[in-house]
């Protein structure tokens, strides 16, 4: 038996193949594949959410509201505010929740509606609200949501993809983590639909809570001055454009009659104390 | 947004360093395989040899530890989902053998044939058969037999 | 091609060899196939799932070490070897190996 050294002409082991576009290929369909999960989940946690009941939601709340870390900063506002929302409720908002104002030392222009009626409202934002009837319609903006039980069906979509993806890949795979991260930037907001909802319900209570609406817009006028909303983060990114927002505002004040009128100013005391 | 922006670079360097470096190690077994050919490595246990011929026979290995870029990695991980041929990790088993096979031959010098050869590949990370390291060991032995001249 | 696990071909002689030949193929099963094999773990027997797919896998090894003596110049495989390696998360490796030779 004699040996006669030879090579292959090609590598059989190894497919010639582009393996960037096979990433893009699959890295699409996967994509496609979430958005379909998301669709469904959607419909799911619709039909879910009325059903959940304010005791159970009031449980699931405490592990929400114990993930957003930080300490409560400030109790004088926090007294102030928490007493202006205790107020709007009994008066002009029947919701059956038991709201707690939290506030958090942060520049973020923004307020959270938590599950079990956690309201986090950060300071950037009492920084730059200058009357009681433009606090007053952003809280009442919060309760619009906890009165659609928008912040269920946002939390409620976010828990379940997580546990969807986490069973998929692993939870410690690197695809979930990337997932994760993604997941989490899109969950944290309210759709621009559920939003306008809320508008429509904190102007309502304020026009029974003061009997008119100044003050209702002052708020969305400031922020285009201020900074440009893309960079705001999820709370604006999702609020429907300032301008598109203001002018929905401003249509239904018309066509309700609502009186626009002088704002209440915020009292001096609390509010020139802060250094 | 952030963690995107370091996965997406991750990929990248993975794709542009992982590819450059496996053309290189390929190079380098090209030229290794062709000054090497002279060397037969077979399965057979026996080749038709006179015994008395054969002037030592001694025990031969070669080993590598490879590791998998992170593109080809997410790659498979992709691939993982939607089943089927994972092409992406096929250049590093492919590369992890071969570079065994010719370190075994190296360390054979002027032997004349390697008979009874065995190839083996194991998964060394952190936890087996786990989404770890990404990395695999090839190691193939057999019996170097010198003729005398 | 002729392929055997032993030393010969019988019946035939060997005249010539190549060296080492080989085949590999990587192979994922899809996530529904992954979900109901799991199930399935609950009661054990067997994965035709997961057969399947394996034998499916091994054919392709063995079809790519054939091409790789066939480029060699080779009517035969001698000592041909099979092994099997998980490479990644639910991935498998199908390997076959074996030494090219030309029969008479």
């Amino acid at each position: 038996m004699k040996y006669t050294p030879r090579q292959p002409e090609s590598n059989v082991n190894v497919t010639p193949t582009s393996h960037l576009r096979e990433f893009f290929v699959l890295a699409g369909g996967l994509l496609g594949l979430i958005v379909a999960v998301y669709l469904m989940l959607g419909l799911a946690v619709d039909l879910m959410v009325p059903h959940i009941s304010i005791d159970l939601e009031n449980k699931i709340g405490v592990h929400f509201f114990q993930s957003v870390d930080g300490k409560d900063a400030d109790p004088q506002r926090e007294y102030y505010v928490q007493s202006l929302m205790d107020d709007l409720q009994e008066r002009c908002a029947k919701l059956p929740y038991r709201f707690k104002i939290h506030v958090r030392e942060a520049s973020t222009v923004n307020a959270m509606a938590l599950p079990g009626g956690h309201v986090i409202v950060f300071t950037g934002l009492l920084d730059k609200v200058s009357s009681e009837n433009e606090l007053a319609f952003v809280l009442a903006h919060e309760m619009g949501h906890y009165a659609h039980r928008d912040h269920l069906r946002a939390g409620g979509r976010a828990v379940v993809l997580m546990t969807f993806s986490a069973l998929l890949f692993g939870a410690d795979s690197s695809v979930s983590t990337v997932l994760g991260h993604t997941l989490n930037i899109t969950e944290l907001s309210f759709s621009r639909k559920q939003e306008t909802q809320a508008d429509e319900f904190a102007l309502e209570t304020i026009n029974c809570a003061y009997g008119h609406v100044g003050g209702a817009t002052d708020f969305f006028e400031k922020i285009p001055k201020e900074q440009d909303p893309g960079k705001f983060g999820h709370y604006f990114a999702s609020h429907p454009e300032n301008r598109r927002r203001i002018s929905h505002l401003n249509n239904i004040i018309r066509s309700r009659g609502f009186n626009p009128a002088k704002r209440k100013p915020l009292p001096e005391a609390i509010w020139n104390s802060i250094p | 947004m952030y963690d995107l922006l370091i996965f997406l670079t991750l990929i990248a360097a993975g794709y542009s360093v992982g590819t450059l470096l496996e053309k290189r190690h390929y190079r380098s077994i090209h030229k290794r395989e062709k000054a090497f050919l002279y060397l037969p490595a077979v399965t057979m246990k026996t080749v038709d040899y006179p015994e008395e011929k054969i002037r030592s026979a001694e025990l031969v290995y070669g080993s590598v530890v490879i590791s998998i870029d992170y593109f080809k990695k997410i790659l498979a991980g992709l691939r993982n989902i939607f089943g089927g041929t994972v092409k992406s990790y096929e250049s590093l088993v492919d590369r992890a053998r071969r570079e065994a096979l010719l370190r075994m031959k190296e360390m054979a010098g002027d032997a004349t044939v390697i008979v009874n050869v065995r190839i083996e590949t194991s998964t060394i990370s952190r936890k087996a058969n786990q989404e770890g390291v990404g990395c695999l060991e090839a190691i193939a032995y057999g019996t170097a037999l010198t003729l005398e001249k | 091609m002729i392929i055997t696990n032993i030393e010969t071909v019988p019946g035939k002689t060997i005249v010539e060899h190549f060296g080492l030949v080989s085949g590999s193929t990587i192979r994922a099963k899809h996530i529904g196939r992954d979900i109901m094999a799991s199930l399935k773990n609950l009661v054990g027997g067997e994965l035709k799932g997961y057969t399947q797919l394996l034998q499916e896998s091994r054919n392709q090894a063995i079809d790519r070490m054939t091409e790789h003596a066939r480029q060699m110049g080779a009517n035969a495989i001698v000592n041909v070897r099979f092994s099997t390696s998980s490479i990644a998360q639910g991935a498998a490796e199908l390997y076959a190996y074996g030494t090219a030779v030309r029969v008479r």
